[in-house]
């Protein structure tokens, strides 16, 4: 399975980030950003199937809720930055 | 015991809140703090209560409501973010020490819009007339904790925005009483406790933002944690450290109620039941009260003195009948000051929806009993 992984500036964010997804119908899971992708320390962000990544960018768009950065993450457990 | 001292604290809550606390403290941890279950969960709470205040108080972002532990600490942080040393600073003549003392602290130049009780028009007139381009800021309380006077605060808070001058609104006793909306006041910040109208535990409060606040503790956030700096986003930013959880899955439980009793049915019975007892207190000898003519501009909240009698007096013969009430000046000297009650104080009952009727009559005929026995050792001037 692939995913993305919404970075996201704080907590609270993400969880307002993850509500927007739900009720978008995306099913949308906030957790901890691996320290690999973390460049300031701890933090959150929300993850999404990969089928879902244009419908999520969309609603969150309409939302105004931009998520710091995006990264995909592989099958293989390989991470990789996007630009949107 | 008849519970009198709402102001305060309220005591009787409604169920929910004690349920959610101790579950809390059974299977709550801390948000921000892992992805442990007990971490997403306490999560989750402290965001159900974000959202539950954002909605109530018309914020319409969750992040800009912070936890803070009463009403002091959110005054603290509004007031340390935006005033310096020999600021000018406005403040009404009915303003509590929360407000005051970090104002003396600091140093600023305070000057106080004092204006008759129960006279929003003259309120208003004492702001204006102060407002000047070097204000730093207005603080201002929506209701007095003394005399439950409802302080013109949308229309001071409007004086405000045509000058740019920042105004902070303490809504300490206002909060779940009275509509608050936060994107129309304009307001820099709005600071409320939770234990009070919103029937949360102690040690929780509320503080609205709409500015970029100064930190008054700085620790861990959970995030950004190789910064030296605390994060600049709210809520983090004033967050630092563990939080009550149980006080907050508390907090949540208030908040739902007075979303499902709401706030024009919660003013409707407190000013019932204010109006019953200053009707049945008017006719005592000896019992001055403190009720405005005009029901629009009191709250739940009815101060009076009994002539002759200390408050003391009044308040322990009244607690030794199971009554609790509060005396004395209620930590608002400057509202004793204002009205001309700072020699004597006064005693004050405040309600909340869980009082009724029957219980303000047992009041009133007990404050008739007490100044019967009590009036021969305090002879009426």
């Amino acid at each position: 399975m692939v995913y993305y992984l919404l970075m996201c500036r704080s907590l609270t964010y993400a969880q307002r980030t993850a509500k927007i997804l739900e009720r978008a119908g995306i099913t949308a899971i906030v957790t901890r950003v691996p320290q690999l992708l973390s460049s300031d320390g701890c933090g959150y962000c929300v993850k999404i199937s990969s089928k879902n990544i244009s419908n999520a960018l969309v609603a969150l768009k309409n939302a105004e809720l931009y998520p710091v950065k995006v990264f995909v993450l592989y099958a293989d457990g390989k991470y990789g930055e996007v630009s949107l | 015991m008849i519970y009198l001292d709402n102001a305060a604290t309220t005591l009787i809550k409604p169920p929910g809140v004690s349920k959610n606390t101790a579950w809390a403290v059974a299977h709550l941890a801390t948000p921000g703090r892992g992805s442990h279950r007990a971490a997403m969960d306490a999560a989750e709470t402290a965001y159900q209560c974000r959202a539950a205040a954002a909605k109530l108080f018309h914020v319409s972002d969750p992040e800009n409501i912070v936890f803070t532990f009463n009403a002091t600490h959110a005054l603290n942080i509004a007031i340390k973010s935006l005033v310096r040393r020999v600021d000018k600073v406005i403040i009404s003549g009915y303003e509590h020490n929360s407000v005051t003392r970090p104002l003396q602290a600091i140093g600023a130049r305070v000057m106080v819009a004092a204006s008759e009780l129960f006279e929003p028009e003259m309120a208003l007139h004492a702001f204006e007339r102060r407002l000047s381009p070097d204000t730093a800021l207005v603080v201002c309380n929506h209701v007095s904790n003394v005399f439950g006077y409802i302080l013109p605060v949308e229309r001071i808070a409007e004086a405000c925005r045509e000058r740019r001058i920042p105004f902070v609104l303490d809504a300490s006793q206002s909060a779940g009483v009275l509509d608050i909306d936060f994107e129309k006041l304009g307001a820099a910040f709005v600071c409320m406790p939770g234990h009070k109208g919103l029937f949360g535990p102690q040690g929780t409060g509320l503080l609205l933002c709409a500015r970029r606040p100064e930190t008054l503790l700085e620790g861990g956030t959970g995030s950004l944690s190789l910064s030296a700096d605390m994060p600049s986003v709210l809520p983090d930013r004033l967050e630092a450290g563990t939080h009550n959880m149980p006080g907050i899955a508390g907090l949540l439980a208030g908040l739902e109620y007075i979303e499902k009793k709401q706030t024009k049915n919660i003013l409707a019975h407190e000013r019932g039941l204010i109006e019953y007892a200053a009707d049945n207190l008017i006719k005592q000898d000896r019992v001055r009260i403190f009720k405005s003519e005009y029901g629009f501009c009191q709250s739940g909240v009815l101060s009076f003195i009994v002539e002759g009698i200390p408050c003391e007096a009044v308040g322990e013969a009244l607690s030794e009948r199971g009554i609790a009430v509060r005396t004395g000046l209620h930590c608002a000297p400057l509202a004793h000051k204002t009205a001309g009650t700072v020699k004597t104080g006064t005693i004050r009952i405040s309600v909340s929806p869980f009082n009724t009727k029957r219980e303000i009559s047992a009041f009133t005929s007990a404050v008739e009993d007490i100044t019967r026995e009590l009036g021969a050792s305090y002879p009426a001037r």
